[in-house]
Parts: C-alpha cells; structure tokens; sequence
C-alpha cells in the first residue's frame, strides 16, 4: 500500500478551496480537505474525489488525523485570514518541512511578510487575493480590447485574450491567411473560444466573428497585433470606481500615480470619509453605482472605464450594464460565483475579475516547481498556459517543431531563449535549456507531460 | 439521467463478472466434471453482454462525472444484472427445473444470503459449487467495489457508485482516492481469505472447501458445499476458526485497516465494534446458560455451538453446526433478535447494523431525557462526535422502510401459500442476507418448497437488504425518473 503521489491538505472548502481541490484531484493528486461546515464538505465529497475532514484547521488534532505528517504541500485558504496564520502556524511546528501557503486579505500582514517568514518555517507565500486583483484590472487598462491578459518570461511574452469587433479585417479567414496579412510580425494565435467552448486551433480553422481569439507575441508588438484584429488603442484617461473596499481603496491608490482622472463611489458615507483621508487626486463620491441620475451627473458616458468592484456582485454586473448602457466605454466588474462568468460577457460586460480565481491561480504559481517556471489558467479554467525548462533528457531536445507530433490540444506558444522571445515557426529547433510556452487543455495536461517529457511535477 | 452512459458503465460491470466465471471453469476442469460447458458457455454470454453495451452505449462526449441519479441507477441494475447473470450456470448446467430457482440461487448468492434451494449439494459438479461461493465473495465486499478498484475509468463518479453500495450511516474514505480506497478495502479482505483458507486446511479440508467455506464466512455468505454445512466436518477447530472469522467479517473493514497500519488503540475505541462484540459475548453466554446440560453435555461443548450459531446469525452468514430449532424457546427467539441486528457498517454482514440501532437507541434516550428536561440541549453523539440531524432521520426512514418491506415480503411469501411463521422467517432472513430463517426455513430445512411467486419476493428483499434498501427503493419512486 505505497503512496507515491503528492498529498496535499486544503483547509478550507470554500469557493477557493473548492476548486483547488479539483484541480489537484483532476492531476492526480492525493488531496484531503479540512472544514468545519459539513455541508461544504458534502458538496466536495459530491463532485472531486478528495478525502475530507471535518473540523478546525486550527486545531492540531485535526491535522494530524488529515495526515499532515505525510503531507508535502499545506494550504490554508479559509475566509478568514486568522485561521489561516493558525493553522500554518501548527503546521509548522507539526511538520516543519512542508511547503506552506496562506491566503490572507488583510494588508497589514501583508506588509510583515518577512517577519511571518521567519516564525513559520518555510512559508512559501502569503496570497492577497484583492491585491491580485487590482493587478489584474491594471494589467487589463494596459490593453485595450483585451479581456485577459497572462504575463509569461518576467513580462517579455504577453498572452492576450481579446474579442475583436464584428468587423475586423480577420473574421472569416483562416488563421494561416492572418498570418500572411502580416508575414513579418511574430505572433501566434493559441485559442479561439466560440460560444463558450475553447478550440485550440490549427492552422486551416477559420476566425468567426463574434469569437475571442487568445494570442501570445512580444509585448513590443502587442499594439500591431491588436491593430490586425480591427482593435485600435486609445488612451484611457476618465475612469469611474464603484465600491471603495479593499479593492477599490488600492485601485484609486495605484491609479493617482498615472495620468488618469479617477473618480470613486460609496454607498457608506463614513468610508466615504474615510477615503477622502487616504487619497489625494481622486474625487471621492458618496452615493449608489447603480443610481442612473448620479452616473449621469458624474458624466459617465464619457467615461473611458468602469470598474465595478463592491462585495456585492449582483449589483457590480448591474452598475457596469447600466454605465455600458449610458456610454461607459468599457467596464470591469468584479465577481465571486464562478458561475457568473460566461453570464457576465454574454450580456456584453467587457471583462471580469474574480478575487477567488485571482488566488486560485497563484497559489498553482507558487506550487508547480520542477522544469515549470509559472503556469496560468486561461479561461477560466478550461485550459492552462505553462512554461517549462526543457531538460536535456526530453525527447523534444534538438528537435524541429515540424517533427514533434503534437495531440490536437497542445500548442507551442513561444521559446525563450537566453533571455530573448522566439517564436517558434516549424523549422525552430528546440535547444535543451529553452524555455518552452505552450497552451494546453486542461484534459491534455497529463499527455503534455508525456509527450514532452517535462516534469509537471510541483515542488 | 443519461441513460447511454449508465449502461455503458453496466456494461463493463457485466463482463467483469463474466471474466471472474473462469474461476470455477478452472475447477471444473481439473475434477473434470460436467459442468465445464455450462460454464464456459455462461462465461461467453456474460462477457459477449457486457462488451456489446460497453460498445454500444460510448461513453458521453461531455465527460461531466456520474450524478447521485445515476450511480444508483448503476449499482441497483449492476445488481440485478449480476444476480441475472450469475444464475447462467445453474440455468445451462441444468443443476433446477425453472428459471425462478437458478436465479433464485444465484441473487442469494451475490447478496450473501446463503438461502439454498439445493437438497443434495454434495452431488453438484463442483465447478458449480465453486461458482456458488464465489459469488458470495464476490459481493460480500461488493462488485462496484471491487469495480471501482480496478476500472480507473469511473474517476469521481466512483464516489457515487460506493456510496450507493455502501450506504452506511457513515462511509469512511481510507485514502484520499476512492480508486485507492477500494483496492485498500479489497487487499484487506483478500488478506483475510487468505489466512482463513490455509488456517481451514490446516484444519483437515482440502483446497476446494476450503476456498468455499472461506468465501462463505468472509463475505457474511452461509453456501457450503455440504449437505449438513459446516457440522459435516466434526472438528472443533473448524468450528471456532470460522466462528472467529465470521466475527471478524463482522467488522467495519476500516478498523481492520486501522489495526494493520498499527493503529490497534483507535480501532478498539469505536464504539460500534465494542456494541457488537458485547452482543455475541452476552447473547453467546445467555445461550450457553440456557442449553448447558439440557442439550449439550459439557460446558465446552455448548460454547462451541452456541457461539458458532450466534455468531452466524449475528454476523448474518447462516453457517450451521447444530438445529438450532431444537433448542429451548429463549436461545431460538435470541437468534431471532440476532436476525434483525446484523453486523457492522461498513462490514460484509447483512441486517440493520449494529450503528444504526446503537444511533436509534440513543435518540430514543435523547427523547425520554427532553421529556424529563424539557428546556435541554443537547446533541446525539457518537464515539465522541455529534450526529447530524439529518442522518438521524435517515435512520429512522430506513427503520420504517425495513420493517415495512419486511411485513409486505413475509404478506406475499404467505400468501403464495407458506405457513406465516415460515413466510414471515423467511422474509427476515432474506432481507437480512442471512439464510437460515425457522419454521420450514430452518437450518435443517431449505427455500425449495416455497412457490415462484414467493422465491421472486424473496430475491428482491435479498437485494433490498444488501443494498441497504434506499438504492433499490429510490427506482420505484416516480420523482427518480423525471428529468
């Protein structure tokens, strides 16, 4: 009765340990969750094949009966971020060698990190979902049309989803004639998604309108790209922040250090107050975002975005809709229930930001280890983005791209090589300590493993 | 519901049963005896049956797990079609005169029930007789069980399917994989066969009873492959290694993992096992004050039999050394408290087991108390954690149905003609799976002279009682079927 397979423990069955969990079940991965609500652990018990414990993750009986001593990976990702410091706190006396993650809101703990560090031995990090989040909306502003952007090799190959208008000089062709509009600019096109199903395509499917293409190139050429997909830039000046939480206090914060006119709404008038303190530049608006009269006064049709980021995402969705309606140029809103999300770009909201993906998706960055430099999800979470090391071992070593049989599924985005972006073409040979990114469905991670005998291994 | 992929998953259960027949194909041909076509044929069609729904019915293009819908559609049917397939051999071997009695043999085996219509069994070709155990061992620890250990295809849905077979107040998850928790439960069980087997034949049996009586006590089962079951042997030691491992099959299987891994002191703290053990120690000594020097002549020969038939009964195998019907009033009415007790969850016996009656005790206790405290508060608990409101209601919904399958069974077993204390006997020792029942069912006696209509109800309330009622019941209940 060996156990070869790494085993995780997730305290927390939350919306964030929930699909943590399922992502490691779906790898392979032995994973137990600890909760105390037994009906959030009815729900995993129902649909990931995870073994779960009910009980505090604070409490040190309840670890040792999860088998914390045998774990290798321990996540502490409950709402509340003092359970979270607990229990890596006893997980690091119980088993001191563990890789130990906590997702923790509050700035303040945030900024004593390296204190934290010390007390818990080997912490790997401490996660903040809203801060992930303001760096998300950030990262959209930088693109315009985009509707996700993913950073790969320290900023120098961007993935960019964007939805180009119906009209784009690429609708209905094939992606082998887009690539001839262009012949000298390097990009390539990694997924199309169509009603809500993502394709990852060859080179004889055809651009419809209406789908979202996912593109990977240089950040230098991100602007003629987007140009060749009928998206033209345009700068972003006058921006409207509905809900002054966590979210938005950091948002306005990082925006006044840029050339924006920021304008911010409150429904409480004492937070209200209490950002008129903190921020300087920023109009600070006491008020509904989804008041029609007070958008209208606040000028919002002139508005070059709208970020709708209150706890309360019904009423975001509502708020961007309305400004989308009154002339918003374009509007961000911000959503909790992943369920929400093909909702939300169907009825015509730009983008969305979701805090729990935001953490979902860096606590897997700080867990994929081995040759994997970063992983991203795309999409949601139909498909990920990896960027892996070839080893010298790998079959794919000093081979030509033309000659790697590839699984439909599978892409190879672009190398990185020294320090520089390639993108690959069929007659690029792949060199043993390239940086390889590819796209791959979430079904087909296991066969990318294989087939490029890169160890997906985390840690 | 998607009905392509639960036959598709049926399918694959059906040739794993097929494949499992060459087990006693293997017999047959080493005795050499007739039945080795019978066999062989019935392998065949069972295996041709799965494949061809396995193919036809592809797995679904979205590959969304198994819902709670389905994975009791899955094993109630799964059941069935074991039950149905199983009884190919005796069908083709011609070993009964109707369908009803073939089929009849073969659901009792799956679901240990150990009810036989056989007289003669020492005269069947033993490839046949081998078939009849393994059956029982087969699903004393359960075919989706062992389904899920070795078919990787089921994935999550997996859960479902062993919470639908399963369906104890409490199923444990061993390891964080159910894949890897059935194979766990599955090695623990085979360990046990193991030993059991050489610790029989060390006992003076060859090989092939050995394996069969093995089969019989560690699925709970009670088919042996004499006509005077286990009294056929004489042997003391016989008697007490399968009354020792009768109990043993008797126990939540977890706790045996438990005391594997090394972990002894937890195990023997769960109270469900200490409830049952203290059950067959008292009832064991009850029976021994009330039969010492009125049947038996020596203190150590009424413990021997005593114990043996407590424990059969308790643990609902349904092996017999001695007629129990010829004993005094009080040792027969406290085997027939046995019958409606069981086991424990998460065992291989049969009845209501031992939780849930120790969790209707101590909510009826609750109840009596908040008479007496009508402002108190307080929570069911069980080995020290609390029990959810909602289990305990299940409970009693099962209670209910339980005993009211009981009475509509022995109604219809008695009116297709069998004396009501017998139909009534037989009824409970079906949904119990334990065999033997009193009156004309006795351990003396078998199930021949009940007529179709009464062997159909029977074979039902067998599977009833394995699958632990809700499973089979849920199929008939309307609101199941629409969408």
């Amino acid at each position: 009765m060996q156990d070869d397979r790494l085993r995780i423990l997730i305290v927390g069955a939350g919306e964030v340990g929930f699909h943590i969990a399922r992502r490691l079940a779906v790898e392979n991965k032995d994973v137990v969750v600890i909760d105390r609500s037994e009906a959030a652990l009815r729900r995993v018990l129902d649909h990931i094949d995870v073994q779960t414990v009910e009980g505090s993750g604070a409490s040190p009986r309840i670890l040792i009966d999860a088998g914390i001593k045998k774990a290798d990976i321990f996540l502490a990702v409950t709402d509340s971020d003092e359970v979270n410091l607990i229990a890596c706190f006893l997980a690091s006396s119980l088993a001191p060698d563990i890789l130990k993650l906590a997702r923790i809101r509050n700035e303040e703990y945030h900024d004593f990190q390296d204190t934290l560090s010390q007390s818990i031995h080997r912490l790997g990090a401490v996660i903040n979902p809203d801060a992930e989040v303001v760096n998300s909306i950030l990262r959209l502003m930088s693109a315009p049309g985009a509707i996700e952007i993913n950073e790969f090799a320290e900023g120098k190959v961007q993935l960019i989803g964007v939805r180009p208008p119906d009209d784009n000089p690429a609708a209905g062709r094939r992606l082998m004639d887009i690539r001839g509009m262009a012949p000298d600019l390097p990009f390539i096109v990694g997924a199309l998604v169509r009603q809500d199903r993502l394709i990852i395509p060859g080179g004889e499917d055809t651009v419809e309108p209406g789908d979202a293409v996912y593109f990977a190139c240089g950040c230098e050429d991100r602007k003629a790209v987007l140009e060749l997909f009928g998206i033209k830039p345009e700068p972003l000046r006058e921006i409207l922040i509905i809900g002054g939480g966590n979210i938005g206090q950091r948002l306005a914060r990082q925006l006044e250090e840029g050339p924006y006119h920021v304008r911010l709404i409150d429904k409480s008038e004492e937070r209200c107050n209490r950002l008129s303190e903190s921020l300087n530049k920023t109009i600070v608006l006491h008020g509904d975002g989804a008041d029609q009269q007070l958008l209208q006064e606040e000028n919002v049709h002139g508005m070059d975005l709208v970020a709708a980021v209150t706890g309360n995402e019904e009423s975001n969705i509502l708020s961007c809709l309305l400004a989308k309606r009154l002339g918003a140029k374009r509007a961000v809103t911000r959503i909790n229930k992943f369920e929400y999300m093909p909702l939300v770009q169907a009825i015509g909201i730009d983008n969305l930001v979701c805090p729990r993906l935001s953490a979902i998706n860096s606590i897997l960055r700080y867990i994929r280890r081995g040759n994997v430099v970063s992983a991203q999800s795309i999409k949601g979470e139909d498909a990920e983005a990896i960027e892996a090391i070839v080893d010298s071992s790998s079959e794919l070593a000093g081979q030509r791209i033309m000659d790697v049989k590839l699984p439909r599924g599978i892409l190879i985005l672009s190398i990185i090589r020294n320090g520089s972006v390639v993108l690959p073409t069929g007659d690029t040979v792949i060199d043993a300590q390239d940086r390889l990114l590819f796209l791959s469905t979430r079904g087909n991670i296991s066969k990318v493993e294989k087939k490029l005998s890169v160890n997906l291994d985390f840690f | 519901m998607r009905w392509r992929y639960t036959l598709h998953v049926i399918g694959a259960l059906i040739f794993c049963i097929g494949l499992t027949m060459v087990a006693p194909l293997g017999f047959s041909l080493y005795y050499g005896d007739a039945s080795r076509m019978a066999l062989a044929q019935s392998m065949l069609l069972t295996m041709a049956a799965g494949a061809f729904l396995y193919a036809v019915f592809y797995k679904s293009k979205n590959g969304r797990a198994l819902n709670h819908r389905e994975g009791m559609a899955i094993v109630a049917l799964g059941w069935a079609a074991a039950g149905l397939f199983g009884g190919l051999p005796f069908l083709l071997g011609g070993t009964f005169e109707t369908p009803t009695d073939c089929f009849f043999e073969s659901f009792s085996g799956f679901t240990t029930t150990g009810a036989s219509i056989l007289a003669d069994i020492e005269g069947q070709p033993k490839g046949l007789l081998f078939w009849r155990s393994l059956t029982h061992w087969l699903g004393g620890m359960g075919i989706i069980v062992l389904s899920i250990a070795i078919l990787p295809f089921l994935g999550v849905g997996g859960m479902q399917l062993y919470r639908a077979e399963a369906p104890g107040p409490a199923p444990d998850k061993l390891k964080p994989r159910i894949q890897d928790t059935a194979a766990v439960l599955w090695k623990v069980y085979l360990l046990f066969t193991a030993l059991e087997t050489v610790l029989l034949m060390f006992g003076g049996m060859d090989l092939f009873d050995a394996l069969c009586h093995t089969f019989g006590t560690m699925a709970t089962g009670g088919f042996s492959t004499r006509n005077t079951s286990v009294a056929a042997y004489h042997s003391a030691y016989i008697d007490w290694v399968i009354t020792a491992f009768m109990l043993i099959a008797g126990i939540n299987f977890s706790l045996h993992y438990l005391i594997l891994k090394g972990q002894p002191l937890k195990a023997f703290k769960n109270p469900e096992m200490r409830f049952f053990l203290g059950l067959f120690a008292v009832f064991t000594l009850v029976l021994t004050i009330s039969l010492y020097r009125e049947n038996y002549e020596t203190v150590g020969e009424t413990v021997r039999y005593t114990a043996f038939q407590v424990a059969s009964i308790l643990t609902t195998t349904g092996y017999a050394t001695a007629d129990y019907e010829l004993w005094t009033p009080l040792a027969v009415s406290i085997l027939l408290v046995c019958m409606f007790i069981g086991g424990c969850a998460g065992s291989t016996g049969g009845g209501m087991k031992c939780m849930r009656i120790q969790l209707l005790l101590k909510h009826a206790h609750q109840e009596l108390f908040r008479i007496i405290h009508p402002r108190s508060v307080s929570r069911t608990k069980f080995g020290g954690a609390n029990v959810a409101p909602d289990i305990l209601s299940s409970i009693q919904a099962f209670f209910m149905l339980w005993l009211g399958l009981l009475v509509v069974c022995a109604f219809v077993v008695a009116a297709s003609g069998v004396d009501v204390v017998s139909a009534f006997a037989a009824s409970l020792a079906c949904i119990g799976n334990i065999g033997p029942g009193i009156g004309s069912v006795g351990p003396a006696d078998n199930y021949a002279h009940i007529p179709h209509l009464g062997k159909i109800a029977l074979m039902f309330c067998m599977v009833l009682g394995r699958l632990e009622i809700y499973t089979v019941v849920i199929l008939f209940v309307p609101e199941f079927w629409r969408n």
